[in-house]
């Protein structure tokens, strides 16, 4: 049983890092290096990781997803550490609409045009910081959506990242909201409850006490010869 | 259509929290204030004039501020939301 608790918490957990992962904003250091626009034929497995078409058109099954392709610097640890080598990324570039993730991205096309305005040709290298979110997987062939890009004077910045910042104080301190109000709760809801209960319950086990030294014969015996298997408290 | 949906559902889920927050909130001010009282009055037990004096405490938290303050429940998220919209685009 312990170890099916932990089992569960442990997935809980993964799961949760996990969708946190995919749905914070990161940055990236990088260079762009074109912009396209491939046509997407969403499969069931990937179709998932996409938005929606643009805010104002109507949902099909197929569409033009636009990417950006860039060359961004290599991070370690979720990108707090910037290395030097460097590596290919590409992101799509999609409204996020009203829903889900929140970010209320309804520009995509100006992002678009905001990356071609920041293409970095050889020998003139054009630094960027792109804000996304989402995972890049080759195999179902996901990439994540650029919400922002902003043009920087050269690769060593300082980024940092408010917004993960505000949303894990407020996941902290809605923890502690949560915990109070569940304490408070029990306290003033339950516990008084269950003190009425439990002394209902304790006249009943009066009444059972009696009838059991009442229970004599075949079962009476059989009972108490029983309860000796019953491991002692 | 995605903002209407997303008024209805943040509605709703807003007005959990508040109600729950509002609970929450009614129940630490009268524990309170029947701390307050017991410290003043030790040994009495639940004496009527115990009931009259929570009874009006809650009447003025019910009045005042802090309860009030319970509505930027809604005007937070609201914020941040007109706060995200100009952010990213």
């Amino acid at each position: 049983m312990q170890r099916l608790k932990t089992i569960l918490k442990t997935v809980l957990i993964v799961l949760v890092l996990g969708l946190f992962h995919y749905v914070l904003p990161q940055h990236d250091v990088g260079k762009i290096t074109s912009t396209e626009v491939i046509r997407m034929d969403f499969s069931s497995v990937n179709r998932f990781f996409y938005a929606q078409s643009d805010s104002g058109n109507q949902e099909l099954a197929t569409r033009d997803v636009r990417l950006i392709n860039t060359q961004i610097k290599k991070t370690w640890f979720l990108g707090f550490f910037q290395r030097d080598s460097e590596k290919v990324m590409v992101y799509r570039n999609e409204d996020t609409g009203w829903i889900w993730p929140p970010y209320f991205k309804f520009d995509s096309s100006d992002l678009q045009a905001e990356a071609s305005a920041n293409l970095s040709p050889a020998g003139a290298e054009k630094w960027v910081v792109i804000t996304h979110y989402g995972w890049r997987n080759r195999f179902f062939t996901i990439y994540p959506n650029a919400v922002g890009i902003r043009p920087i004077d050269g690769p060593d910045v300082r980024i940092i990242p408010w917004v993960n910042i505000i949303f894990f104080t407020f996941l902290i301190f809605a923890y502690f909201f949560l915990r109070a109000m569940w304490r408070q709760f029990r306290e003033r809801s339950i516990d008084p409850m269950l003190e009425d209960a439990g002394e209902a319950w304790d006249k009943v086990e009066d009444h059972a006490g009696a009838a059991q030294e009442r229970a004599t014969g075949v079962m009476g015996r059989l009972r108490a010869w029983l309860a000796t298997w019953r491991k002692k408290p | 259509m995605g903002l209407i949906r997303l008024i209805i559902v943040g509605f709703m889920v807003l007005t959990l929290i508040y109600f729950a927050s509002s609970i929450y909130s009614g129940s630490v001010r009268r524990e309170k204030l029947e701390k307050r009282w017991d410290a003043d009055h030790p040994g009495e037990g639940e004496t009527e004039a115990r009931d009259t004096y929570i009874k009006e405490g809650m009447a003025a938290y019910r009045g005042g501020l802090r309860r009030r303050l319970l509505l930027l429940i809604y005007a937070v998220p609201a914020i941040l939301v007109i706060t995200a919209l100009i952010l990213t685009n």
